[in-house]
């Protein structure tokens, strides 16, 4: 009975040590580092296209809700996030104006000016490329643990904040860009965003860009 | 006396029919051959029921993916997300109740919310008594009473596939609920077609 407790103890020490090894918080100059690596990469990137695999948490559903497709962004503000499996459905950003495509029926919505879309448009780069570490919007703390650095966002706009409650970004260490976004809508439910086949500056089209 | 007993009589014609709807009118009231009926379409508690859903409300579209599961033996989880996620809604619903776990500022209307728990709960209803029954060339119709409202459902003759379920009051047809499935056990594609206002749910079924 005894050694059955000190196994449990031991076991969970373990657990518990390896949670902490997991996502350890970066010291201030590690957080200057990380920052200036991060800016000097998103920095460079004109274009950027890559796969990715959305998977939806709820927590009462029994398996995640998947979806995939591709995402492609060129400078200044244009963008594709176009979703194939298992449906097909794309939306674009393009000169103030949200172009929808939902399996060949289309629509558009004149944004003009609104300041949430170009804060959703804003942050959906951002994420992508790393440049989201702006203090105004977001308190930002940052993690890191032995392949990855994990930076977490949390909104201070309060209508942003209505939708999205916290925003973490997981960084490849090697080359320091996103590999994962994680949006947070409570302590239980979340999307999580893996990208992969990741292209910076390769030419792209600006007819990727219509809808 | 014999003039007033003739427009009586009229009144009464008029009135009676003003007072059965129209929808099982041309159909022949047949012996019940079952007082109960199961429809399993949202019924399996291990299932995730995951539906890319298109919302035409008054001419303008809204889209998104709709997930509903049976979370224990009265009630349903409902929750309505865009594509990329982010919830719209989030209700619990039962027969005689339901809760707002999460529903977005814009869309805070309790008619809204009110009609979508209507539509809601009648997509998402397993169980009827069926107090009539009815019959014609193409269909077989079971009614059953749905509070102070009735609910139609038709079966295909051919298939004996549940085809349609019309929510109706006494005088007239509410919502429609088109259902197309291949196996019978849950709905691959679904419309729910309002009569009164001009709303129309459409659901497909999605394999992950």
């Amino acid at each position: 009975m005894r050694i059955k407790y000190i196994l449990l103890l031991i076991f969970l020490n373990v657990s518990l040590f390896k949670s902490l090894a997991q996502d350890q918080k970066m010291s201030e100059n590690e957080i200057a580092v990380f920052k200036q690596s991060v800016a000097v990469v998103s920095k460079k990137i004109k274009t950027l296209s890559t796969d990715f695999v959305q998977y939806k948490h709820l927590d009462f559903l029994s398996k995640d809700i998947e979806t995939s497709g591709k995402m492609v962004f060129k400078e200044p503000n244009l963008l594709l996030w176009q979703y194939k499996k298992p449906y097909s459905y794309s939306i674009v950003f393009k000169n103030g104006k949200i172009l929808i495509n939902d399996e060949g029926k289309k629509s558009a919505v004149d944004i003009g000016n609104s300041k949430l879309f170009g804060k959703i448009n804003k942050l959906i780069v951002g994420s992508v490329s790393g440049d989201l570490f702006d203090d105004k919007e977001f308190s930002i703390s940052y993690f890191k643990n032995k392949d990855q650095n994990v930076t977490k966002f949390i909104p201070k706009d309060a209508t942003l904040k209505k939708y999205i409650k916290q925003i973490e970004l997981t960084f490849d260490k090697a080359d320091a860009t996103v590999v994962q976004v994680k949006l947070l809508e409570s302590s239980a439910d979340y999307t999580r965003i893996v990208l992969k086949n990741k292209v910076i500056n390769t030419k792209v089209d600006e007819a990727s860009f219509t809808n | 006396m014999k003039l007033l007993l003739r427009i009586s009589s009229i009144l009464v014609l008029v009135l009676s029919s003003c007072s059965t709807n129209n929808v099982v009118k041309d159909y022949n009231k047949m012996p019940l051959d079952k007082t109960s009926m199961e429809v399993p379409y949202f019924s399996n508690p291990a299932t995730d029921y995951v539906y890319k859903a298109n919302i035409t409300v008054y001419g303008n579209e809204l889209t998104g993916i709709f997930i509903a599961k049976k979370i224990n033996e009265t009630t349903h989880r409902v929750v309505f997300t865009t594509e990329f996620g982010n919830k719209l809604m989030d209700f619990e619903i039962s027969e005689n109740d339901f809760k707002v776990n999460f529903i977005l500022e814009e869309l805070d209307r309790k008619m809204l919310i009110n009609t979508l728990v209507t539509d809601f709960r009648l997509l998402l209803r397993s169980h009827y008594t069926i107090s009539e029954q009815f019959e014609n060339a193409e269909n077989k119709v079971y009614s059953a009473l749905d509070k102070n409202k009735m609910n139609y459902l038709f079966f295909s003759k051919p298939t004996n596939q549940l085809s349609k379920i019309v929510y109706a009051s006494k005088r007239k047809e509410i919502i429609n609920l088109f259902y197309s499935s291949e196996n019978n056990i849950f709905a691959e594609r679904i419309i729910i077609q309002h009569q009164n206002i001009k709303l129309k749910i459409e659901l497909n079924y999605f394999n992950q």
